[in-house]
Formats: structure tokens, C-alpha cells, sequence
């Protein structure tokens, strides 16, 4: 491992969470004016992750803080792979580890809310799980690599050979960031359904760690959702935005569905269509 | 002031509870997160989950039966907490002080902060009760 | 001298279980177990320091060896048929019958094949074979020790049986060995077939009405299993006249021939290892006291099958009966990984994930490239060690709390502490990086980047064992941790689970070097391999931080749970209406609707069976 990789693996460690950040607070910002508001400062998710961690509560569970960390330890783990250009695959498994944890933390809580949250965060797992890796998988054939600078180094916008994994990768946006239709987990805001599903029990300096923890997730997800359009840096970033956008244009026309349509409907179909651009793949 | 006690100003979140009152003041304190008022621009979100707010905002007269969900709510939020009572009934009772199952008003069961008159109180003075309960938690936190 | 450790491994083990027969004494027993699995260990590493080796063997390869081998393969179906016939079962008759049939006419019309030059073969795979047997037989042979005393109080047996038992468990691990070793495909034949019988017999030991029906069960399939591998070898010898292993499966041999006997052999390794449709002889078998669960049922036994698929890896690649059994494997992974999310019976669960891995190992084995068959062999190691750890786990578990089903063992933790974290590790182990299963699905994805249908069972069957093994060990962590009242267990219990526990996180950390000693020419740290240290170090460094962590909150008092704000006056309850202490219950969501075992296993088991067939059929056409 020569120096440039660990520069640039440092870089990603630091970097990602604040870029996630910041599209977090970009999503805000967006979703108020959709909704012809203000909306809150750009660095609010800054301020509320600074307010959640001089927060002192005490824990749900003596499990809550163990797995948060290691939580938080994989999905800044999965941010350095990319940055560094290690294999996507070993990132995505990296990244499904961190989703894991936060699971297994509300398993161990104490409320109600917090294990339906955990069951349904389970379901939402088996359904971008494979859509997410047969994507992947697919800009990987299609690249001719796994690792991450091959792709990104793929002769042409990978999207052209890869149209039909827009939905599948939607879909995945849309779980990951928790937006409805699917956020059916964690039921975010407004809408309160099971109160905050899988993020009950996490308060206080626990809940602080998992929200950086979700911004190096989503990080992770629009990193590898840009691969699509991967011909130059701000075009990756102009890709990753795009999808961010049509998140949070679905977010604000859609209401919640329920984790039986999900998994009986939505997940096969966008794994049918990213199955089906897979084998187109192999045609050619 | 530090980033941390600056972020507890920057980002109050709020969750409603309704001791019996007559939804009057609850219509008005969640009108407040319409585009119209819009509190989001303080950074309030409205949080369902006591383990998460920083501010209670109580409507209603209390009654012996949800004064004992109201103290474990309060009971459940971190602290440094405020505690906001909303119109005429969570102030003292209201036009109902007098009848039987009524404790006439929030402070007989938690130590309220910030007082909003009004029957039913408006959004505009939700807001500035809100925006004076974090004057109040600035003084605190600046006399750690 | 490597004469005299094939001794050791094969025979010390079968002396040791004749003796176990006659002794009736608890502690000379214990003296024995204990002993032998120190021996196995020994010859063990011992083959590993000597490896790679092809030497003569007089008691794998001589003239007496050979005629003990085609006696056995007539005496082992009679004994089945008589069974059978005691039974009025009438598949296991027929199949029974068949198998003699095979054998008599392998007798009769056959050339007398010569004896194989280097009748001890021992190559990576082999000894992967050997190491598990050795080092995951012995801890589950010496768990087995209190475990069977406690499994006859509860039953208030008046004559113990374990004799009985221990003969048969370490007689099978001699068989094991042999098995691994050998390289007179004849002989092979004959260990398969002893393997056959233990589990027979070990699977009817408690004689309960559904212990013998399953056994039958598991025999006649096995028989059935049986009848495909004398088939092919006979087809083998037949057609080419060879009957020495490393040459049977020499891809020149088969360039232009029928890959008829290969098919045969894959699928007589399909059914030793309960792939589906042949999955249900295994899941009956769970009715077995654990420690015969553990051993035969999913670390060692059915090995036999994958062992069997991966030898023939390097004559099924590129081929189509490869490519056809490697969608089988995968489809078996999937369908497998499906049928555990439906289940509450955690020994069922592990059953289901048994089958599904063995189904990702025959997918390896079917595409056939030095990359997949070394993923596969690493997968087969820790797959081992795992599976034996969570077996063992839940076998001590259900003991304390008296019950199998997931629901009851829920909160474990709190009764069983080291038992239910070394079983909730091992759950994590199937499907966290760095850990060594993952790192094999990882592998086993990669090299099967030509075959898209592949990647993409792969894919939904690794994403279904992320939540069937989340939610089991989220179901055994429920709960407060160690409360100070759990009973102590005894170092017999606690040893072999630690032991297993530390072996699989051992073996993942060595697995980059694993599959740099079976891919001969790589650097172990090539491609994405050389993650692996830097993904253990920053593991470790999570895990320091989590454990400091879990200190300090472990010695605060938990916060009230959050019931929409009713008060809760015991754990476990809320006050509710009419003032009243309500319970508060909790159950996973299996959506049997979707998950739901009969529709699934006939949908499965059509789609599997079109497959198997394809498999046989395309290599007659």
C-alpha cells in the first residue's frame, strides 16, 4: 500500500462524513423549498449532531453503545475502500456489515418500537441488499474491474450500457436515506408511525455517532450511484445529486408502503430489471 | 459560546403531547410547522420519541389519568429540557379549572419554563415562546 | 512415516471406539474421548507439515484393503437391506436391493481393476477434509461427553447408551479420515458407505417412533446416493478402466467422452450433502441428539458430498454439466437461504443454512477454476468450524432453557451468557467481514463473474442469510446481559464452543494464506485479499472501542423503555387500562406467507429436481 492510497484513504475517512453531511443538509434544504418553506441553515444535520452528543441519557440497553461504534467503524470503513479504490464488492459488504449492527442495537432495546423498527429494517436489508450487489456487480462486468478506479476509469458514461438500473438504484437511495415510500423502518418526521422505529432506543452521544455514521453510508450509496456517469469528478458529483433529487421529489409525492408490498413487489421488480440489464450485458 | 453549546440552541426539538385539551391548541402549534409559520428555519422538528426532545410542548388541562404519561415523558427526555405550556388550560386549567378531573394546569405535575396564553394560543406566540425557552437554555448552558 | 499417521487418523479412532463399546465407566470414557481427540489433532497437523503427499499405503491400498472394500460394499447394503425389510420400508428395500445389485455386477462383470500405485493421496482439499475432521470432530466428541450424560437424566434412561454412541461417533471420524485419504476410488466407495450407516445409526440412537422414521429416511436416500456413485464408478471403470482418484478426474481422460459418470458422482454429492430436492433427510435428522447434529449434519458428513464435487472440479470446468451443477448448487444456496428466514426451529435454521452453503461450495465446485475451488475449499474449512460452533451453541442453550424454538430462546443471554454470545458471534461470523464466510461468499461471487444467473442467486441468497442470522442472534441478545444467577458450565461445554469459536476467527484471518496454499503461484495478499489485514485491524480497534464502551454502559442503570409514555413497573410490562401490569410480548416476523416451509419446499424442490435431471440428462445426450 503506497502513500498516495493512504493519503487518499485518509481523505475519505475525514471527507465523506462532512460531504454526507452536507447533502443531508441539502436534502432539508431542497425539501422545504418543494414544500414552499425556508428550511432550516445548510449546516443544521452539524448542529443536531452537536446537540445529540452533549446530550447525556442513559442507555436502553448495554448493548446500544457497542454496536453503534462498530456502526459507525464500518461505515467509515466502507467510505475509506472507495476512497482508497479497494474492491466495490468488499465496500458493499463493508456497508451491508454497518446496517447490520444498527439492526442488531435495536434488537437489544427495550421499546416496543424499537424491535418492530429492527424486523422492518430487516426486510428493508433483504431487499436492496440484492438489488444494490447485482448493480454493483453489473457496473463491475461492465467496467471489466471491481476495484473502484477501474470503474471510474470505464470508457464512457457507464450509463449507456446500463440504463435499467436507474430504478433498482432508486429504489436503494430511497431505503438508504430513508424517504418514503420506504422508510418504512425508521419512520422518519412527520409521519412518526412507529415512532422512530429501529432509531428509538438511540439517544443522546449514541444517536449522535449513528447520524455520522449515516452520512458516511449515504456517501457510500451516491458514490456508487455516480459510477453510472463516472467521466469526471463533477460529473460524478452532478450524478450523485441527480439521484439525490429524484429521492427527494419522490419523498415529498409519496406516502409510506408498507414492508409486504415492498418485499412481494417492489424488490422483485427492480431486481428483475437490474437481473435483466445483467444478462443484456453478457449478450453483447 | 462553544460548538456544542451553540448546537443546543441551533437545534431544539420539540415533542407535543395533548393532555386532554381541546385540540384547539394542538391545530395551532402544528400549524407552526406549515409553510406559513415555518419553524423549521429555527431547526425544530417535531420528534415523537421523549428519549430525542429537547423541548415538551404540553397541551391541555392535566388529568390524574395522563399526569402519569406526562411525568414519565418528562421523565424520559435528557437533560437540559424545557417544558412549554400552551394556551389557557395548560397555563391553569382554563375555563374547566373547576371540574372534577382536572388538575388545572401542567405545573401541578412538571416544572413548566415558558407560559403561552391564549385560548387558543397563536402560532406566532408558540413561536416566541419557543424562541424565549432558548434564551432561558442559553442562560443555562452559559452558567455550566 | 506417513504410513504411520494415516494410522493414526484412520485406525486409533476406530480402536478407540470398540474400546468405548466395553467401558462402562463414565471417567475412563471422558479419559479415552479425550485422548483420541489429542491423537487426531497430532496426526493431524502432522499431515499438514507433510502435505502435499502421494505415497503407497498398505491400509488404504493393499490387496486386504481392496477385499475389505468390496466385501463392505456387499455387507453394508445387506445390513441396510435387512433393515429395510425389519421395517417393511420399501424405498429403503429397493434402493438397498439396488445397491447389491450394483455391487454384484460390478463383481461379476468387471475386470479385476490392479491396485492403485499411491493409494494415500494428500492434497490441499484432503487435507482441508482432515483438519476439519480432526480438529472440529474431537471438540464435538468431547462436548458430546456432558451433553449425552444430561440429554439421558432428561430422558431418566436406566441403561446408559453411550457406549453405543461413542463407538459409532468415533468410528465415523476414523471413516472420515479414510475417506479424505484415499485415493482407489473403491475404497472411497466403501468409507461413503460406512458413513451411511452412522448416520443411520445415530440418527435413530434416541429409538423415539419419529428418530427411527427419519432415520429410514435419511438411509434410503443415502442408499439412493449410494446406487449413483457405484454407477459411476462402475460406468468409469467400464469406460476407461481406471480406478485411482487423481487420474479419474484428470480433464485429458474426459476430452470427447460422455460426462455421464462425472454427472453420476456430482449428483451422488448432491445427495450426501442434502441438496435440494434430497434437503429433507437432513432436516429429519435434527431429531438427533446435538452433538450428532453437529458432527454428521453439518460440519463433517456432508462434507463427503462437496469434498466429492470439488475433486471433480477441474474435469467440470468449462463444461456443461459443470455449469449446469454450479446453478444447481446456487439455486439450493437461494432456495435454502429462503426456507430458514420461515423457520422458528433454530436447529431447523441451521439445518437450512447447512444445505445453502453446501449448495454455495457445489456452485464453486461446478464452475471448476483454481479461484472458485480454492474459495470453495475455504468455505468448506470455516463453514466447519462455524456451523459446529452454532450446533454446539444451541444444543447447551436448548438444555438450559428446555426448548429448540427461537422464540423461547430469546433473551438467552441472560441464562446461558458464554453459550449465547459465542452463538450470537457465530451467527455474525456467517456474514460479517472480515470473518472468513463472508470472505468465501466474496471469493465465490468474483470467480463466478462469467455467469451472470450465478451471481445473481448469489446475491439473493447472501442477502437472505444476512437477515435470517441478524435476527437470530438479535433474538439471543434480547435482554439484559449476564445476570449473576446463571448456572456455571462445565469446561467439557464451555471448552469446545471457545475452542471452535477463537478456530473460526483464527481461520479467517488465515484465509488469505489458506487460499494462497491452494492456488499454488499467487501471493496471498493479491487483489482484494489483501483487505483482509487492514479490515481485521480496524475490527479489532472497533472492538476495543466497543468493549469500553460496553463496559461503561453495562455498569449504569437502563432507561425506562418508551411505551408511548405508560409507565412500566417491572421490566417486561407497562401499566395499561384498568391500572393494570400488562405483559409485553414480542415474536419475530417470519411472513410465513412468503417464507412458509410446504410451498416453498414444492416449489423448490420441482425447480431443483428440473435441474438435477437437466444435469444427467445433458451429459447422456
Amino acid at each position: 500500500m503506497n502513500l498516495t492510497t493512504f493519503y487518499l484513504a485518509f481523505a475519505g475517512l475525514v471527507l465523506a462524513p462532512l460531504l454526507g453531511g452536507l447533502v443531508a443538509g441539502v436534502d432539508r434544504v431542497v425539501t422545504a423549498r418543494l414544500q414552499s418553506r425556508m428550511g432550516p441553515p445548510l449546516l443544521q444535520p452539524f448542529y443536531d449532531a452537536g446537540k445529540l452528543w452533549s446530550k447525556v441519557i442513559p442507555p436502553a440497553s448495554h448493548w446500544q453503545g457497542l454496536f453503534v461504534r462498530w456502526a459507525l467503524v464500518a461505515s467509515l470503513a466502507s467510505d475509506v475502500l472507495l476512497a482508497a479504490g479497494a474492491d466495490v464488492l468488499m465496500c458493499f459488504f463493508v456497508q451491508a456489515a454497518s446496517a447490520c449492527f444498527v439492526a442488531m442495537g435495536a434488537f437489544c432495546g427495550n421499546s416496543p418500537y424499537s424491535k418492530i423498527g429492527a424486523q422492518r429494517e430487516l426486510f428493508q436489508l433483504l431487499c436492496y441488499e440484492p438489488v444494490f450487489l447485482v448493480a454493483i456487480l453489473a457496473m463491475c462486468k461492465a467496467a471489466g474491474g471491481f476495484d473502484a478506479f477501474a470503474i471510474m476509469a470505464a470508457k464512457g458514461p457507464l450509463l449507456y450500457k446500463l440504463p435499467l438500473l436507474i430504478p433498482g438504484l432508486l429504489f436503494v437511495v430511497l431505503v438508504k436515506l430513508r424517504k418514503s415510500p420506504f422508510d418504512i423502518s425508521a419512520s422518519h418526521h412527520m409521519h412518526q408511525e412507529v415512532v422512530r422505529g429501529v432509531y428509538t432506543d438511540y439517544a443522546g452521544r449514541d444517536f449522535a455517532l449513528l447520524e455520522i455514521a449515516h452520512w458516511a453510508d449515504v456517501t457510500v450509496v451516491l458514490w456508487i450511484c455516480s459510477f453510472l456517469w463516472a467521466t469526471g469528478p463533477l460529473q460524478m458529483v452532478a450524478a450523485g445529486l441527480a439521484f439525490l433529487f429524484a429521492a427527494l421529489l419522490i419523498d415529498n409525492i409519496s406516502a409510506r408502503l408498507t414492508w409486504r408490498y415492498m418485499v412481494k413487489v417492489v424488490a422483485p421488480v427492480s431486481l428483475f430489471l437490474a437481473t435483466a440489464n445483467l444478462l443484456w450485458l453478457y449478450l453483447e | 459560546m462553544g460548538f456544542l453549546n451553540k448546537s443546543q440552541l441551533k437545534s431544539p426539538w420539540l415533542m407535543h403531547f395533548d393532555c386532554g385539551s381541546c385540540n384547539g391548541c394542538d391545530i395551532e402549534t402544528l400549524a407552526c410547522l406549515t409553510p406559513v409559520y415555518d419553524v423549521e428555519r429555527f431547526g425544530i422538528i417535531n420528534v415523537g420519541n421523549p428519549r430525542h426532545a429537547d423541548v415538551l410542548v404540553v397541551t391541555g388541562t392535566v388529568n390524574p389519568r395522563n399526569a402519569v404519561v406526562l411525568k414519565n415523558l418528562y421523565d424520559q427526555m435528557p437533560a437540559p429540557r424545557l417544558v412549554i405550556a400552551i394556551g389557557a388550560c395548560g397555563c391553569s386549567g382554563g375555563v374547566f379549572r373547576e371540574a372534577p378531573n382536572v388538575l388545572g394546569g401542567v405545573d401541578k405535575v412538571i416544572p413548566v419554563d415558558v407560559y403561552v396564553p391564549g385560548c387558543p394560543a397563536k402560532p406566532e406566540a408558540i413561536m416566541d415562546a419557543v424562541v424565549t425557552g432558548l434564551a432561558k437554555l442559553k442562560g443555562i448552558l452559559e452558567a455550566r | 512415516m506417513s504410513e504411520a499417521y494415516i494410522g493414526l487418523l484412520v485406525l486409533w479412532p476406530l480402536a478407540a471406539g470398540l474400546t468405548c463399546l466395553v467401558l462402562t465407566s463414565p471417567g475412563a470414557r471422558s479419559a479415552l474421548v479425550l485422548s483420541t481427540g489429542i491423537a487426531l489433532a497430532v496426526g493431524g497437523l502432522a499431515m499438514a507439515v507433510n502435505a502435499p503427499f502421494a505415497a503407497p499405503s498398505a491400509l488404504l491400498g493393499s490387496e486386504t484393503a481392496l477385499h475389505i472394500a468390496e466385501g463392505a460394499a456387499f455387507v453394508l447394503p445387506a445390513y441396510f437391506l435387512i433393515r429395510g425389510l425389519l421395517a417393511k420400508h420399501w424405498l429403503v428395500i429397493v434402493f438397498a436391493l439396488g445397491q447389491l445389485a450394483l455391487a454384484a455386477y460390478g463383481a461379476a462383470a468387471m475386470p479385476h481393476a490392479a491396485l492403485v500405485q499411491n493409494a494415500a493421496v494428500c492434497d490441499g482439499l484432503s487435507l482441508a477434509l482432515v483438519l476439519v475432521v480432526c480438529f472440529a470432530g474431537s471438540f464435538i466428541a468431547i462436548f458430546a461427553l456432558p451433553y449425552m450424560r444430561r440429554h439421558e437424566e432428561h430422558l431418566r434412561l436406566r441403561v446408559s447408551k453411550q457406549p453405543g454412541f461413542f463407538m459409532i461417533l468415533l468410528a465415523f471420524l476414523g471413516f472420515m479420515n479414510g475417506l479424505a485419504l484415499s485415493n482407489d476410488i473403491r475404497v472411497f466407495a466403501a468409507f461413503y458407505e460406512a458413513t451411511t450407516l452412522c448416520s443411520f445409526l445415530l440418527i435413530g440412537h434416541d429409538k423415539t417412533e419419529i428418530a427411527t422414521k427419519n432415520a429410514l429416511r435419511a438411509l434410503w436416500m443415502n442408499c439412493l446416493g449410494g446406487m449413483f456413485l457405484h454407477g459411476g464408478i462402475l460406468l468409469i471403470q467400464q469406460g476407461h478402466g481406471l480406478v485411482d482418484i487423481h487420474e479419474i478426474v484428470d480433464p485429458a481422460v474426459w476430452a470427447g467422452a460422455s460426462m455421464l459418470p462425472m454427472a453420476l458422482l456430482a449428483l451422488a454429492g448432491c445427495v450426501k450433502a442434502a441438496q435440494m430436492p434430497f434437503q429433507s433427510w437432513l432436516l429429519g435428522a435434527m431429531v438427533a441428539p446435538t452433538p450428532v447434529s453437529a458432527l454428521l449434519h453439518s460440519s463433517t458428513m456432508v462434507k463427503v458430498g462437496v469434498f466429492l464435487c470439488l475433486r471433480l472440479g477441474p474435469v467440470l470446468m468449462g463444461s456443461t454439466t459443470g455449469r449446469v451443477l454450479a446453478l444447481a448448487g446456487a439455486f439450493t444456496f437461494f432456495a435454502a437461504s429462503a426456507l430458514a428466514l420461515g423457520q422458528s426451529n433454530a436447529k431447523k435454521i441451521l439445518a437450512y443454512s447447512t444445505i445453502a452453503n453446501l449448495g454455495l461450495i457445489i456452485a464453486c465446485a461446478g464452475l471448476g477454476t483454481p479461484v472458485a475451488l480454492a474459495a470453495g475449499v475455504v468455505l468448506l474449512v470455516i463453514h466447519a468450524a462455524t456451523k459446529a460452533l452454532l450446533f454446539l451453541c444451541v444444543g447447551d442453550m436448548e438444555q438450559v432453557v428446555g426448548s429448540r424454538d427461537l422464540e423461547d430462546l430469546r433473551g438467552a443471554v441472560q441464562k446461558a451468557p458464554t453459550t449465547a454470545l459465542a452463538a450470537a458471534a457465530g451467527a455474525l461470523g456467517m456474514i460479517l467481514p472480515p470473518l472468513g464466510m463472508l470472505m468465501g461468499k466474496w471469493a465465490a461471487i468474483e470467480a463466478s463473474l462469467n455467469n451472470p444467473a450465478l451471481l445473481v442467486l448469489m446475491a439473493l441468497g447472501s442477502a437472505l442469510a444476512v437477515v435470517c442470522w441478524v435476527r437470530f442472534s438479535g433474538t439471543l441478545l434480547a435482554g439484559r446481559s449476564a445476570s449473576p444467577s446463571a448456572a456455571p458450565s462445565s469446561i467439557l461445554t464451555s471448552g469446545p464452543i471457545l475452542g471452535l469459536l477463537f478456530g473460526a476467527i483464527g481461520l479467517g484471518m488465515a484465509a488469505p494464506w489458506i487460499n494462497a496454499l491452494l492456488l499454488p503461484g499467487t501471493s496471498a495478499l493479491a487483489g482484494g485479499w489483501g483487505l483482509i489485514p487492514s479490515l481485521f485491524v480496524t475490527a479489532m480497534l472497533g472492538w476495543i472501542i466497543g468493549m469500553k464502551v460496553l463496559a461503561r454502559q453495562s455498569s449504569v442503570r437502563l432507561a425506562t423503555p418508551y411505551i408511548g409514555g405508560l409507565p412500566s413497573r417491572e421490566p417486561g410490562t407497562f401499566v395499561g387500562a384498568l391500572g393494570k401490569n400488562w405483559t409485553l410480548s414480542e415474536g419475530n416476523e417470519y411472513a410465513e406467507e412468503l417464507f412458509g416451509e410446504p410451498r416453498l419446499t414444492r416449489v423448490a424442490g420441482v425447480l431443483a429436481g428440473a435441474l438435477l435431471l437437466a444435469l444427467v440428462g445433458g451429459a447422456i445426450i
